[in-house]
Formats: C-alpha cells, sequence, structure tokens
C-alpha cells in the first residue's frame, strides 16, 4: 500500500522552480517575524508567482494575541500551517517531492490523545492557503486531523487517507504564531515518545537525521515551513516530510481499521492467528492471542516498526556468490568476514530459493524468481506479454555500443521466458513511494550499457595480486606472482548479478540508467581509463559509491555487487608473464572457482581474495560521515546469493515444497486468490540452493550485538523484511507483498486448495514466509532443519536469546 | 573443486528386449492430492475433463488402445499432494498410444513398454542383463535397459558440458542413452524402433505405415495435420517427437511420489529413519560412498533438483559380461562414448590414445532399488552387488575380475565373500582385472573416491554397516512411497 502516492500535477513543476530563488535557507523564518513580505490572508493560488515566502504562514507578529515571552500561561490565538508534501512520479533522478500544504484540514487540541479531532475538543480548519488560527486558553500540543476531504496543494489532490500531524507544546510555544504542523514536527513527537526524550533533544536529532555530505539542516530549519526553504536543504525535508507522511498516514490507517497491535508476525512467539487454524502445524503454532485493537500512540510508533522490523534510513546489501555456510563459517580463508559475522547480527538458517544465480537474485529484487533456472540473458523467450520493451535492445548495432557481447535475440529449448512484465519488486515499489535505490556494480566497462556483461579488455591491465604467506588461509608460500601482467578479463560484470535486471519495470524506470552506478576497489579500477571497447563518459566516476557515500547520496535501498572475482564467484583469468612472453596464459593467483561447499582445509585464494574486499567495502561503509550519523539508521547486509544444497533441504520459507505439485502463482480478483496459469515453466523455479551465511551490522551503538537468530528465512523472507523496513507493504494486505513474499503460514493455510504444492506439508512453519524478526520462538524438541551440507549439529529448541536482529537499541 | 565423477551404471540403452508381456500392468500414477485442490489445469487453465479417464486428476497413461480399460489405477499416495498432471497434448496423446502399440514391431510383440514397462519405472521388467528382440524375438542386445523416468532434464551431449552443480569443471555429458548419442528423446525414441535387435522395423517408412493402419491413425492426423502420412520421413519424426511428448508431458515419467520425495519437500511421512539418515551420509560423504560425486542430488540445470545425475560420463571399467552374446567375440569391446555403436568419437586406430573411451552415462539412482540389471551391461544383478562392486572393486578385485593361472580351493576361507561376481576362491594366479576394457584406455578410468585405485587387500572405503546403511537410503528412491500409519519402531533400515 502507497499511502503517498499522490496524483502528478505539472503545475507543480513550475512551483518547484520558482523556490529556487528563495532565501528560506536563513533563520529568520520561523521564531520572529520574517524581514521580508509579511503574511498574507489572501490565498493565492499555487504557481501564481506568489513567493513561497508568502505562503508559508510566517508570523504575523501584530496579530499575535499575546506575548510570545510568556505564552505558556496565558490565553493565546496560535496560528499556523499545515504544511503537505505530494510526490511526483516520473523523476529520471532524484524523486520529485512537491510542497504544499493541505486545505480543510482540521486543527485542534487532542484533549483525549485518541488521534482525532472529536466533537468538543476546540478546532478550527485551515483555509486554503494551509492556514489555520486557534484560540487557545493556553498553548497546547496540536494536531492537524487531515481527512479525506482536505485537499493537498502540493498535488491538488484530496487526501487519499486520513492521516495526523502532530505538534508538541513545546514547538506550538517556540513557533509562537507560525506553528508549521507537518510530518517533521509529528516525528519529533513520535521520537520523544519513543525514547523517552524532549522535544529540546529531538529536533535536533531530526535536523541531523536529514543532514549529509553537503547537504545541511539546522534545528531552526528541520520543523520551519519547508515551503520557504530552498535548494538541497528543502529537497532534504521534502524527502523525508514525505517518507514521514506515507508512514503517519500508515498509522491511522492502523489505528482507523482497528488493527490489533503488534502485527501479527511481530508477536513474540509467533503468529497467534495460526493457534487452533486447520492446515498448520501445531506444534509450532501455539501462541495464545492476546492483542488488543490498536492505540493512537501504538499505531504512530508500529508503522515504523512494520512487523517488528524497524525503519532503516539506508540499508547496503553486500551480495556474494556461491558459497555455502560450510564454505564460510569459521573458515581460516574468510577471517574478516567471520569478524563481522560475530560483531554484528546473524541469521543462521538463511536459504537461498533458487539456482543459479539470476534466479536467486530475481528472487531478491522481487520475491520469486518466475520459473527462470539458468543464467541467461533478460530477453530469452520473451514473447508475446512478456516482450521485452526496451528497444532497441542494447546490441552492437547500437550507436556506441559496437562492444557490446549482447545478443539481440535469445531462444532454448526450454522457452523460459526471462523478461518478467508487470510484476511487483522492490526496485519500482522504493521509487513509488518517493524513495531511491542504487545497484553499484563493480569492474563496468566504462561506457557500457548496463543490461550488458562487461567485455574483455586487453588494453586494461592490472598486475597480479600477491598474497605474503600467512595471508590466505596459513598459507605457507607466497601465493601470486608481481611479473604477472593480467588484462581486463570478460565478464566482471554480469547483468545475472542485477537483482533488478529481469524486470521490464525496473529496466524501463525512468530512474534506472540514473540508479546503475559504479563501484570501485577493483583490481583494474585504474588502468579502465585506457579503455578501447566504449567511450568513456564525460566526467566518469569510477567509484560512485565512494562518492556517493561522502555526498549522502546513497539510496534507501543499495544492493552492491562486487565483480566476479571480489565476489567470490570466479571466473577464469589469465596474464602473461612480463619476464617470460613466451610462457603462455598463465592465471591468475585469486580468481579461479572454488566449490561452492569447499571445505575450509582447500579453500581457495578467491575466497580470501572477496574478504578482503569485503572488509574494505565495510571499512569505507564505516568511515564514512553517513555511517557516523547516529540519527541516520544504516545496515550493511553481508550475505551470498546462494550456497551448495546437494543434500537435504534446499530451500525454505516459500520455496517449491513439492516436485510433484505444481503450485502457479496467485492473482487476486477481489478477495479471493485465483490461480494464474499463464507461466508455463513456473513449475521449474524457486526450488532453492542451500544455506549460506548472513550478517547484518548496523550503525547503531546502542544496538544488540552478537545476536544469532536460527529461525529459517529466505530470500522471500528478506524481501518481505525490506518491504516492511521500508513500509513497502502493509501486513494486512497479502496483496501488497511481492510475489511469493506474501506466501505467510497463514495465507498459505488460506489458499491451500490453490497452493498444493505446500499441501501435506510436515512443518508448515518452515515452509512459510515471515519477516527476519525472531519473533518465533523455536519449540523446546524442535530440530533445526538445515541442508546436509551444513556441518553443524542441528540446532535443538529456542535460542539463546530472541532478540530481533535489527533492533537499533 | 568437487570431485568429477564416477558412474554408478543402472541400466543401458533400449536394446533387445523381449519376452515380456507388451502390455504388461501399467499402473500410473495418480495424483491423490489434486482432489483438494480444486482439480488440476492445463496451462491454459482450463480445467482438466479428460473424458478418457473418470479420474480428472490422473492425466496419466490411459490403457493403450489395444487394451482398454484394463490399467489399474494405483492406489492414491498420499504424498503425491497436487498434482503435476495436466492434460496431454495431442502430440502426447499419440505418443502414449505409439509407446504402448506392439504392432510397431517386426515381431508383432513388442513395444516400448516391452523393456520401458511402467510397472517397473519405465525399466527392464526382468534381470536380463540384456533383452531379446529382433523380427523373430530373438535377437540379444548388447547393453541393459535403463529406466526413462526422470529423462526430461537431460541435455543434449556435450564433450564440455557444463556441471550442473555448477562448480565442477565441464566435461563429458547429457545426451541419451548409455554413450549420449541421441540428442534429444525423440532422437533417441528413433533408435530402438529400427534397431534389428528390437522391434526391428526396416525403415522409417516401415514404421509409419504400421502407425497408418493403426487405430490411432486418425489422431495422429489430427495432431500432425491432415496430410501428416504423406511424407514418410516427416511422419517418422512426427512420431518420435510424439513418443518425446508423452514422456515429457506425462507425470508417470516424472512423479517424485519416493519417500525421498517426502523428505526434500518436508511432508507428512518423509522423516527418513536413523539408517536412512546414515545411508544419506555415506551417499554424500566425499570420504566413504562419495556417490553424490557424480549421482548429484542438489539443484542442477532448469530448474532440476534431486535428479541423482549430473549427466556426466565417467569409466569405471565394469566386468566383461560373458551373459552378452555379442561378447562371444573377443574383438567386440563397448566403450561407450568413442564406440563401436557410437561413432563420432571413435579412436583414430585401434589403442590410438582417446579419453572418451570407457565412458559411459551416469543414471539417475531413482527407483534403482527396483532394478535387477545393474550398469550398462547388466553384469551386476542386485544393488548391494552394485554397491560392493565399488566399494571392493579395488581392494579385492579376484571378487569380479576372472582369475586365470590360479587354483580353484575345493572349499573358501571362512569369511571370504560370497557377494561379488566370482565366487570361487583362488590360490595363485593372475587376476584380469579391467577385463572389458583395452589397456590403452586404463588411464581413462576414474580415480575417485570409491573407485581411488586403492591396493588390493587394503580396507575398503565403505564399511559394511556403511553398505548396508546406503542400501536403506538408495531405498527411499523409490517411486509410489506410501506411509506406514505407524511407522516401524525395528526391522530393516529403521534403527
Amino acid at each position: 500500500m502507497n499511502l503517498n502516492r499522490l496524483k502528478s500535477v505539472p503545475v507543480l513543476l513550475g512551483l518547484i522552480a520558482a523556490f529556487t530563488h528563495c532565501s528560506g535557507d536563513d533563520n529568520g523564518a520561523t521564531n520572529n517575524g520574517p524581514d521580508g513580505s509579511p503574511g498574507t490572508d489572501a490565498p493565492s493560488s499555487e504557481g501564481d508567482g506568489t513567493t513561497p515566502t508568502d505562503a508559508s504562514g510566517n508570523v504575523d507578529g501584530g496579530m499575535m494575541a499575546s506575548d510570545s515571552g510568556d505564552a505558556g500561561s496565558q490565553p493565546t490565538t496560535v496560528k499556523g500551517v499545515v504544511a503537505s508534501v505530494a510526490f511526483v512520479p516520473g523523476s529520471a533522478t532524484e524523486p520529485t517531492i512537491a510542497p504544499g500544504y493541505y486545505k480543510g484540514a482540521t486543527v485542534c487540541v487532542d484533549a483525549n490523545g485518541n488521534g482525532k479531532c472529536d466533537t468538543g475538543e476546540t478546532q478550527t480548519t485551515t483555509d486554503a492557503m494551509g492556514k489555520f488560527s486557534l484560540a487557545l486558553p493556553a498553548p497546547a500540543a496540536l494536531i492537524a486531523d487531515i481527512g479525506t476531504s482536505a485537499t493537498n496543494t502540493a498535488s491538488n489532490a484530496t487526501n487519499p487517507s486520513r492521516n495526523v500531524f502532530r505538534a508538541s507544546v513545546e514547538q506550538v510555544t517556540e513557533q509562537s504564531g507560525a506553528v508549521v504542523l507537518s510530518a517533521l514536527s509529528t516525528e519529533v513527537v513520535r521520537l520523544t515518545e519513543a525514547n523517552g526524550t524532549g522535544y529540546a533533544a529531538e529536533k535536533p536529532n531530526l535536523a541531523t537525521r536529514v543532514t549529509a555530505g553537503t547537504v545541511q539542516v539546522g534545528p531552526d530549519q528541520v520543523l520551519s515551513d519547508f515551503n520557504a526553504l530552498t535548494g538541497m536543504t528543502q529537497r532534504a525535508l521534502l524527502r523525508e516530510a514525505n517518507i514521514l507522511t506515507g508512514r503517519f498516514a500508515y498509522a491511522i490507517t492502523k489505528l482507523d481499521r482497528g488493527d490489533l497491535y503488534p502485527d501479527a508476525l511481530a508477536v513474540p512467539g509467533g503468529d497467534p492467528e495460526l493457534t487452533g487454524l486447520s492446515g498448520v502445524t501445531a506444534g509450532t503454532a501455539t501462541t495464545t492471542e492476546t492483542r488488543h485493537a490498536i492505540t493512537f500512540l501504538q499505531a504512530e510508533q508500529a508503522a515504523f516498526n512494520v512487523e517488528a522490523i524497524p525503519r532503516y534510513d539506508h540499508i547496503f546489501i553486500v551480495m556474494l556468490e556461491n558459497k555455502s555456510t560450510q564454505a564460510i563459517l569459521n573458515s581460516a580463508f574468510a577471517p574478516k568476514i567471520n569478524a563481522y559475522l560475530a560483531a554484528g547480527n546473524q541469521a543462521i538458517s538463511y536459504y537461498a530459493t533458487g539456482n543459479p544465480s539470476e534466479p536467486n537474485y530475481t528472487a531478491l529484487g522481487g520475491g520469486d524468481d518466475f520459473g527462470i533456472a539458468d543464467d541467461s540473458q533478460w530477453n530469452c523467450d520473451a514473447m508475446g506479454a512478456n516482450a521485452v520493451q526496451d528497444t532497441p535492445v542494447p546490441d552492437n548495432t547500437q550507436p556506441g555500443l559496437a562492444s557490446s557481447p549482447f545478443a539481440a535475440t535469445c531462444t532454448q529449448a526450454v522457452g523460459t521466458n526471462h523478461n518478467i512484465v508487470g510484476k511487483k519488486n522492490l526496485f519500482n515499489a522504493i521509487t513509488a513511494s518517493g524513495m531511491s535505490w542504487r545497484t553499484y556494480s563493480e569492474s563496468m566497462n566504462p561506457g557500457q550499457d548496463f543490461r550488458t556483461d562487461s567485455v574483455a579488455d586487453p588494453a586494461v591491465t592490472a598486475p597480479d595480486h600477491v598474497y605474503a604467506p600467512g595471508t590466505v588461509g596459513g598459507n605457507a608460500a607466497t601465493i601470486g606472482n608481481p611479473g604477472l601482467v593480467v588484462p581486463l578479463p570478460a565478464s566482471l560484470y554480469k547483468t545475472k548479478h542485477h537483482p533488478g535486471m529481469a524486470y521490464q519495470n525496473v529496466r524501463s524506470a525512468p530512474e534506472f540508467k540514473y540508479s546503475n552506478r559504479t563501484l570501485g576497489g577493483g583490481q583494474w579500477d585504474s588502468a579502465l581509463k585506457n579503455t578501447t571497447k566504449y567511450t568513456i563518459p564525460a566526467g566518469y566516476d569510477y567509484d560512485q559509491l565512494g562518492t556517493d557515500l561522502a555526498s549522502g547520496d546513497v539510496g534507501e535501498l543499495n544492493f552492491v555487487m562486487p565483480d566476479q572475482c571480489d565476489d567470490m564467484h570466479g571466473i577464469t583469468v589469465n596474464g602473461t608473464l612480463s619476464s617470460d612472453a613466451g610462457a603462455g596464459p598463465t592465471a591468475a593467483s585469486d580468481c579461479g572457482s572454488v566449490a561452492n561447499n569447499v571445505p575450509v582445509a582447500t579453500g581457495g585464494a578467491i575466497i580470501t581474495r572477496g574478504d578482503n574486499y569485503v572488509d574494505a567495502l565495510v571499512k569505507k561503509i564505516q568511515a564514512s560521515n553517513l555511517w557516523k550519523n547516529p540519527q541516520e539508521k544504516i545496515a550493511i547486509v553481508l550475505m551470498f546469493d546462494e550456497g551448495n544444497a546437494t543434500s537435504g533441504f534446499n530451500s525454505c520459507c516459500g520455496w517449491k515444497a513439492s516436485k510433484s505439485a505444481t503450485s502457479n502463482p496467485l492473482v487476486q480478483s477481489g478477495s479471493t486468490w485465483s490461480v494464474d496459469n499463464s507461466n508455463a515453466n513456473y513449475t521449474q523455479g524457486n526450488q532453492g540452493h542451500g544455506m549460506s551465511v548472513f550478517g547484518i551490522l548496523t550503525n547503531q551503538a546502542a544496538a544488540p550485538k552478537g545476536i544469532v537468530d536460527s529461525d529459517s528465512y529466505s530470500h522471500f523472507s528478506f524481501v518481505r523484511t525490506l518491504e516492511d523496513m521500508f513500509m513497502l507493504a502493509d501486513p494486512a494486505n497479502d496483496a501488497s507483498y511481492a510475489n511469493r513474499a506474501k506466501y505467510t503460514e497463514k495465507f498459505i493455510a488460506q489458499n491451500i486448495l490453490n497452493l498444493p504444492e505446500f499441501a501435506a506439508s510436515a512443518d508448515t512453519h518452515y515452509d512459510a514466509v515471515r519477516p527476519m524478526n525472531h519473533a518465533f520462538v523455536i519449540p523446546a524438541s524442535y530440530a533445526a532443519k538445515q541442508t546436509a551440507d551444513d556441518s553443524r549439529t542441528p540446532q535443538t529448541g529456542p535460542d539463546a536469546k530472541q532478540t530481533n536482529v535489527w533492533a537499533t537499541k | 573443486m568437487r570431485d568429477s565423477c564416477r558412474l554408478i551404471v543402472v541400466g543401458a540403452t533400449l536394446l533387445g528386449c523381449g519376452g515380456s508381456d507388451p502390455v504388461a500392468t501399467r499402473g500410473l500414477a495418480q495424483d491423490a492430492g489434486a482432489a483438494e485442490t480444486g482439480g488440476p489445469r492445463d496451462t491454459s487453465g482450463t480445467l482438466l475433463s479428460d473424458a478418457s479417464d473418470a479420474s480428472p486428476q490422473d492425466a496419466s497413461v490411459p490403457p493403450p488402445a489395444d487394451a482398454p480399460g484394463t490399467a489399474p489405477a494405483r492406489d492414491a499416495a498420499p504424498q503425491d499432494v497436487g498434482s503435476q498432471a495436466r492434460a496431454l497434448s495431442l502430440a502426447a496423446q499419440v505418443g502414449r498410444d505409439l509407446f504402448f502399440d506392439a504392432t510397431l514391431s517386426a515381431s508383432g510383440a513388442m513395444s516400448c513398454s516391452t523393456c520401458h514397462d511402467p510397472a517397473h519405472a519405465y525399466g527392464p521388467p526382468n534381470g536380463l542383463a540384456v533383452q531379446l528382440g529382433g523380427v523373430q524375438g530373438d535377437q540379444a542386445g548388447t547393453r541393459a535397459v535403463p529406466s526413462l523416468r526422470y529423462k526430461e532434464f537431460t541435455p543434449p551431449y556435450a564433450d564440455l558440458l557444463d556441471n550442473p552443480d555448477g562448480v565442477s569443471v565441464p566435461g563429458p555429458g547429457g545426451g541419451y542413452t548409455w554413450d549420449g548419442r541421441a540428442a534429444t528423446l525423440a532422437d533417441q525414441a528413433k533408435i530402438p524402433l529400427l534397431s534389428s535387435f528390437e522391434m526391428a522395423n526396416a525403415s522409417p517408412a516401415d514404421v509409419v505405415a504400421k502407425i497408418k493402419a493403426g487405430s490411432y491413425a486418425s489422431l495422429f492426423q489430427q495432431a500432425f495435420g491432415a496430410d501428416a502420412f504423406n511424407d514418410a520421413d516427416a511422419a517418422f519424426n512426427d512420431a518420435a517427437a510424439a513418443l518425446q511428448a508423452f514422456q515429457d508431458d506425462d507425470v508417470s515419467f516424472h512423479p517424485f511420489s519416493s519417500k525421498f520425495d517426502l523428505y526434500a519437500g518436508n511432508k507428512i511421512g518423509g522423516s527418513l529413519t536413523a539408517a536412512e539418515t546414515r545411508g544419506f551420509k555415506v551417499f554424500v560423504d566425499p570420504s566413504t560412498g562419495n556417490c553424490a560425486a557424480c549421482h548429484y542430488q542438489g539443484a542442477g540445470l532448469n530448474g532440476s533438483s534431486a535428479l541423482f545425475t549430473d549427466f556426466s560420463f565417467e569409466a569405471i571399467s565394469l566386468p566383461r559380461n560373458a551373459a552378452i552374446p555379442a561378447n562371444a567375440d573377443p574383438t567386440f569391446i563397448d566403450m561407450g562414448v568413442c564406440g563401436p555403436t557410437r561413432t563420432d568419437h571413435l579412436p583414430a586406430d585401434a589403442g590410438a590414445p582417446d579419453a572418451f573411451c570407457g565412458m559411459f552415462k551416469t543414471p539417475t539412482l531413482r527407483n534403482v532399488a527396483t532394478r535387477t540389471a545393474f550398469f550398462h551391461n547388466g553384469v551386476i544383478h542386485s544393488l548391494e552387488q552394485a554397491i560392493r562392486f565399488y566399494n571392493t572393486r579395488d581392494t579385492a578385485p579376484e571378487l569380479w575380475y576372472p582369475t586365470i593361472g590360479g587354483t580353484p580351493k575345493a572349499t573358501t576361507d571362512p569369511g571370504f565373500p560370497t557377494y561379488g561376481l566370482v565366487t570361487t576362491q583362488y590360490v595363485g594366479g593372475t587376476v584380469q582385472k579391467f577385463d572389458d576394457l583395452p589397456a590403452a584406455y586404463l588411464t581413462n578410468i576414474d580415480p575417485q573416491l570409491p573407485l581411488d585405485g586403492r591396493a588390493a587387500g587394503s580396507a575398503p572405503p565403505m564399511t559394511d554397516q556403511d553398505v548396508a546403511d546406503l542400501i536403506c537410503f538408495l531405498g527411499t528412491l523409490s517411486d509410489d512411497y506410501q506411509p506406514p500409519a505407524t511407522p516401524p519402531t525395528s526391522g530393516a533400515c529403521v534403527n
């Protein structure tokens, strides 16, 4: 559910443009009377040339009913505005968020604290400019009850669902006659309640949250009328206000429909709705239902903790390749990753959902692989309704793409469509919510199309990596040859390793090109400037991640894909010896692939190579001001696309649970679900590929560390977790979750007739998707299922601690 | 790097087959759970209503045209939750009729199902190393009959096929028959139709003429066009395609209804016993059984998993089988990929280096416990014997290969194994190890566990307990498993 998705209004673009000449960054916009033109009560229509300052509800000191110096005890007339934002879809770069006001919102003192302006509570209604004036016996906390009859002047559309903004009494007092009720003011109130702090602490905290890189937001600006601000400061505040508006609208939706609190899948112990439900394994469904209807204040917090997954501002998901838990955990070849796993939190029963890479990345992008079971190009067998819409395709006939390896047509015997059309995915959902995504990919050819694999380039060379004794799993002799010159091999960057690539709506998204970015740290980076394959774009940035970390211009959702050497995948990389040119091709020291489940004793240099790369990457993120900003919640996930799964359970949690039964996807029509048979090869997908490590690091000093969650999770669980984290979905609406991410235990039980692959389950908990919140408590007698290549003794019973691995405090 | 594979051969190309009832039991999979699922649908979403079968969820093989109504439905297996069944396409319906049609053989007594018996997992119904066929039904084949189950994921042969495990180095793999020479099931189907010791038709036109005269000729035209019979070669290709369509479409060729499937799918009744669990460990353990190195049960190509083969070819040099009449000629040596049946990898000259000599395809181990003829030449006749061969080929070769020049003992020593092919104990003499592969190609033999070339007399990789447990595990790969109402607490393969 995207509550903050509002209509695009072309005139808004003009309005934004008009703001750019404003001087709203100065400090005079809030407390004291402005030096500029006085506020006017005359409504001015949007875009008519009236400056935002005019429309911002600035204080007209002459109209104050009381002296602001002792406003706390005297009858007063509080004046102000209810400020709005509206997301304007279609931006090819950053999200476009327009500022405005709510006309027709009710402003009141919510005396009974129920999140509504009730009859009898002192109230007024905002005018066409969003202004209000309310006579009170004394300054008091206010709410704006923004009903569906209110108009958002930022979009000139009616408000799609009721929302409530709040301002604390401290803010009302401080802002005196120019109170700005907004999502930002509401957030300050919510933070004080969440943290047991006060206005004086949380207002600057919120300002700090929005401050990043060159974007400075002062405490005096954060609760000012953002209509009056300009430039990057305004943009940063609008962006945050838009996210918060969505969160608070969702809170009110939960309140108004009487949701039980907390969410079912957040209840400690397990989902209480399952207890006694037919078709559910009774031994894992034992939680008693004790929840009550959510209160206003609970709803305000719950909207930032959907299914107990806290809101993070940014997440960096570092994708590594093809190593099972056994290959990494406690491996002497990966000491640094192991140190990070130990220092942060872990999910230790985490499963891939497909084999090989492409289905796993596709599942990470949208909670399903749609039957893709190979690494083939995204246009393969894309026929009929699945036909590729990005025309022309980026083959070598296109201008500037003479070196493109892309095959314009692709037909395979299996005939599985590789172009996913019209399906939900994280990328479109993030964008539609006014947030940003990034994919950072290493070792692309400068100037190449992101939709093609990288190509070999003999003009780009680098020395072999050399490892001193004791640096690769205790090697006795030096590994690598300093005299080996290695040219850039093909396929360091692979589209199969892009979690959005299979989705037509992602490749076609206006922001696609803008959001695909480079990742530095590669072996050949310093020589890429010598490329002969494509024309290097002007201003090409070889390490956009580094740049973005410095500027703060990262996405909310960031997938980080090292190249096929640094991600431990391994490809053939040969060089020539400078000392012996006639020696023929000599393999590079550390890019030969090793088995997914390589035993520790024989692990290869490539594992250490990946370990070193991850270490440098994590350190780089952790060295950024972004990471060091404690008011921005940031997580790094270290994970692998797939494990090994030569035996035992290949997957869990939304997997294809039967080979003898075919479950096609379900589509919703009205309140019922039916089977979508349109994908003939769907049954080939989602078969899993075993367990691998999954580590979480956060920048929150107070966050619990060393937590191990052994509940069963899969890529689908992770997608659901991300949807919760960024409020891209609503637990009350199964259809709001992407594809198989909706396959909770309850959903499967309710739809078992259409999901025969899940019938006769020996353990419905294991089969089902849940967010990675550690709420479920494993019964005492329950022995963990696991891939048989995992040499750990299966755990019996609950975890030592049930702490949420995403907890921030 | 995962060990590349050795070969456990468990079946053989379709070769001469005969003597059995061509319309043997065709109890075919019924998907019991389908009734709970609202009924199976075909890919277009149409609810199935196969008028030929009262059970709408059963899209399996109905009786052949010449034996209407005789196919007993198998008991509904509770593990068959839901249904993968779908309506057979017209081509598949033609293929079904072709598959069971004995008139398509010169003898008039042999259909595809004679050797590929649906009651035996589409494998041979008997323990003959090679089956009989031909015009008179008296011609012996040269290789054991493989099962036709779980073939749909097999890619065409390639010298450097990517291993389905995604990691092992590419090597010879894929294709149909023991030597991989048929690229598709359709290509494969043509071989027995025309082989002189199988169905022994004189030509494609001969086959087409029989189809045209058969009871399903009109169905054939419905599927392939009114003029389908005008061009005999095209019609023969259509028939082969129809046989492939039947095998691709019909769930009975890939029922996935074993205990292992219940286990791997987290289904009720799928708990492995202690013995089976130990056997599974032996199966995957690189230091003992190491079966999984080739009989790969992980996730594979095109969405496959748990096929128990990686489609690879390996040389393990089985004992020569005197029960195959062709082997009476000492110059006839079946060397798999390098011929003589397959002709595109022949050595340049006799004995010339050729890395493909002696290589045969790794078959699936699904339903292996139901077989009584193992490996490409059927020289082994029980599952235990097959496992014992792997375990002791090197440590006790005298049990498997003939000894020349020795003196038989009148009475074997206590403890002399009786499971081998050779049960006579010799004093002195020379064991003719690898007696079915020219010396020039012994270097092609796969050196990995359990056939790691260890010295005769040394300890074998697996203990007797390992062997027993492995047999128990392999027993879980048999289809049509029905869990007992009450799991036993004692007996074979329990504790």
